[in-house]
């Protein structure tokens, strides 16, 4: 009680004010409810789209890291990563920013950047430091897509890329691969994007991409060849070797120039398709589409004639003989040899050529007829070089030869054949005797015995020029080819798979590795215990 | 406490919150110190919205800050945005659960928990709720003690990002969650400071 007292007495009296109304607190909860909601919002209308991308292997890919980068600029970020039903290849979801959904089309491609080393060209070296990234090359062209199929290597050309695209047609790949180069007099314009069989697997389809603006030097009489590796050729003018570049001897290349008869033509279209030579050579050989086959009937020896041999007609090739065998006529009761021979009409030039050639294609049998019945075409066996008793089919136009027709043998049309010259050769003979008689001998021996001096004179001053050839010159050549031979030894010492220029290459590329990594291991371990920086490597208690 | 013992509002006396001076005075509308001149009150003034108004705030804040990157980390060029969620989860992985813990328990569980005590808090007053007073009084107690320490994690990020300057090996830089983090341990600092522990036992006195 009387600490009540007390307290009531020593109580002070207070200053009575007015009190206050509304609580300016609440301005803090609207604060932070305007920053909030602008934040949702800021996050819902930034919000892409979510994409599927399929891999066949995750290698360097990591789930809430990885980003997807387009020409370098990051439009994306890997949220997981998972396999497939059937575990044959993985599958990448990854969410991109707004506004790329333009570039996401069926056009699309996706790849993953990794260091690649690969024939002339290192790329992809960023990635040792900040691992790897996926590639995309965005086309607006085609219809919106959110699932993809992810590429293996990356495309050799991005699709904004102006230039062309060509197929070739090509009997064997040779030594090209993706990425080889094309090239137009020695300067690289263009490279191959893919190859593959053609429809029937009968020869390889090579896909190339010429890069503006040198795609319009591509015209209707381009011819491309493969340049891979070198050409060593030994002619009149002397040795020479051919290549396009050191790259081209490693990875393979194609070159192109105009053929050398005739205009450039017109420019080619997108995808135009060209034949793919062996070599520059063949390029000079002109193609021909156009193959009549006929049948000639021999009774004699056919020895000495083999498949590939020519047809000629005044010395001139006409085609060649595609196939011969022998078979027993059973109404004649004899041996018979039908060879087959393919005729390109093309070869033959005339004023009005396309008319010309228009009428031969349309009814090859019928121009045949006029000639065989009408001017006596026949075809003949004659001896196409004496030393090796090659035999050739020759055409010949016989004007007293005896009536004769195109007939039917199997499938093919039959020209009539005449004898050989052998036969001609003896009638030849029975009147050279009779002229003989007429011959001055005495007169000639005298004539011939002077003549004979002469010649010996000749000869021996022959004989001085063939050692003088002998001694000087073979030898030269001899020295050049060894010459050739060693360095060539040389450069495959230099540069082949064991010598020191590629141990080195390799050692230094495993050293450059080695400092990246443990570069990589300093910035793990900064992320991981930064205290680091100040208090050292910790050692592990239970090590 | 004892029952029987009177409180300074039954006996119509109000403290100073400043000097403590026990000034007598009509309840309603208590005025200044007759000594240091503070505004008197019987209770913190409008205890009850001003801490409402608080935690509606940090609510609205501990979402972005949980939600957007604490830290964005540049290694050798790559990268790495860090929620506070993801950094425990990493540390984790990595085989530092010792750091995983202080970091979660620091970011995650101490905001979280103190939100949480003072919303229940705020509600059994509003209820006028006789449940255990004595238990939410220490609960009241907790969260004071426990708030400075929920700044842990602003404070690491600090400390990184001045001493992880390496260039181009290792950067780190603060993430847009640091300033919604700090403005959540601030506003629920001033939350517990608005409350009233007093207002939990006002009822009780009332009752009896």
């Amino acid at each position: 009680m009387t600490d009540r007292s007390q307290a009531e007495h020593h109580a002070a009296t207070a200053k009575i004010q007015a009190r206050r109304g509304f609580s300016i607190v609440w301005i803090v909860p609207i604060v932070a409810l305007v920053i909030g909601g602008w934040l949702a919002f800021k996050a819902i209308s930034e919000k892409g789209p979510t994409i599927a991308i399929t891999f066949s292997s995750a290698e360097g890919l990591e789930a809430g890291k990885t980003k997807i980068k387009f020409k370098d600029v990051e439009i994306g970020q890997v949220e997981t990563i998972a396999l497939s039903d059937d575990a044959s290849h993985v599958r990448v979801s990854a969410k991109m920013i707004k506004g790329s959904e333009p570039y996401l089309t069926d056009q699309t491609k996706f790849w993953v950047v990794r260091p690649r080393i690969n024939g002339g060209s290192v790329s992809g070296l960023g990635t040792m430091f900040s691992g790897a990234y996926i590639g995309i090359d965005g086309s607006k062209k085609g219809n919106p897509a959110l699932a993809f199929t992810g590429l293996e290597t990356p495309p050799v050309v991005t699709v904004g890329q102006p230039g062309r695209h060509f197929t070739l047609h090509a009997e064997t790949l040779g030594s090209l691969d993706v990425g080889a180069p094309v090239y137009y007099r020695q300067i690289q314009v263009g490279q191959v994007v893919s190859y593959g069989f053609d429809q029937d697997g009968k020869a390889v389809d090579v896909k190339i991409f010429i890069e503006a603006p040198h795609h319009t030097r591509i015209t209707e009489n381009t011819r491309f060849w493969n340049a891979s590796g070198f050409d060593v050729s030994l002619n009149a003018q002397g040795l020479k070797v051919d290549t396009q570049s050191m790259i081209s001897i490693v990875s393979g290349g194609i070159a192109f120039d105009v053929a050398k008869e005739g205009l450039p033509g017109e420019v080619a279209k997108e995808n135009a398709t060209f034949f793919l030579y062996a070599d520059r050579n063949a390029t000079q050989e002109k193609k021909y589409t156009v193959r009549n086959y006929w049948m000639l009937l021999f009774d004699e020896s056919v020895r000495g004639l083999s498949i590939g041999a020519p047809v000629e007609l005044y010395g001139i090739k006409l085609g060649e003989v595609v196939d011969l065998s022998l078979e027993f006529d059973l109404d004649k009761k004899k041996f018979q040899v039908p060879v087959v021979i393919a005729v390109a009409p093309e070869r033959v030039s005339a004023a009005k050529r396309e008319a010309a050639l228009k009428m031969v294609e349309s009814d090859p049998e019928a121009f045949m007829k006029v000639l065989v019945e009408q001017q006596g075409l026949r075809a003949q066996l004659q001896s196409a070089n004496l030393l090796t008793g090659q035999l050739m089919v020759n055409m010949v136009f016989v004007p007293n030869a005896p009536k004769a027709t195109l007939s039917r043998h199997g499938d093919y049309r039959v020209i009539p054949t005449t004898s050989g010259s052998f036969e001609k050769l003896q009638e030849s003979l029975s009147r050279i005797i009779t002229n003989m008689e007429k011959v001055p001998f005495d007169q000639i021996g005298a004539e011939l015995q002077q003549t004979l001096k002469e010649t010996r004179n000749t000869v021996n001053g022959f004989g001085g020029l063939a050692g003088k050839l002998d001694q000087e010159t073979v030898p030269q050549v001899q020295a050049t080819l060894v010459e050739l031979q060693k360095t060539l030894v040389e450069l495959q010492q230099s540069v082949g798979k064991d010598s020191p220029l590629n141990y080195n290459a390799r050692k230094t590329l495993e050293e450059l590795n080695q400092t990246l990594r443990s570069f990589r291991e300093l910035a793990d371990t900064l992320e991981l215990r930064p205290q680091s920086v100040i208090f050292g490597k910790e050692t592990k208690k239970n090590e | 406490m004892k029952q029987d013992a009177a409180t300074a509002r039954q006996l119509g006396l109000v403290n100073c919150h400043d000097c403590r001076l026990l000034v007598e005075t009509p309840q309603h509308a208590p005025g200044r110190c007759p000594r240091c001149g503070a505004h008197l009150h019987l209770r913190k003034p409008n205890s009850l919205a001003r801490t409402w108004a608080l935690v509606c705030a940090a609510v609205i804040f501990i979402i972005p800050a949980n939600l957007l990157p604490m830290t964005i980390t540049t290694t050798l060029g790559a990268k790495q945005a860090d929620t506070i969620l993801s950094g425990v989860i990493y540390f984790m992985q990595s085989g530092s659960w010792e750091i995983a813990m202080v970091i979660f328990i620091a970011s995650v569980f101490v905001p979280f928990a103190k939100l949480s005590i003072l919303i229940v808090l705020l509600l059994s007053v509003q209820f006028r709720s006789a449940w255990r007073p004595k238990d939410r009084t220490t609960l009241y107690r907790l969260t004071e003690l426990v708030g400075r320490w929920s700044m842990v994690d602003i404070y690491v990020v600090t400390i990184l990002v001045a001493l992880v300057k390496l260039g181009a090996v290792a950067a780190i830089e603060a993430g847009p969650a640091a300033v919604y983090f700090a403005a959540v341990v601030v506003v629920t600092m001033f939350a517990a400071e608005s409350f009233d522990p007093r207002l939990i036992w006002d009822v009780i006195e009332e009752d009896v």
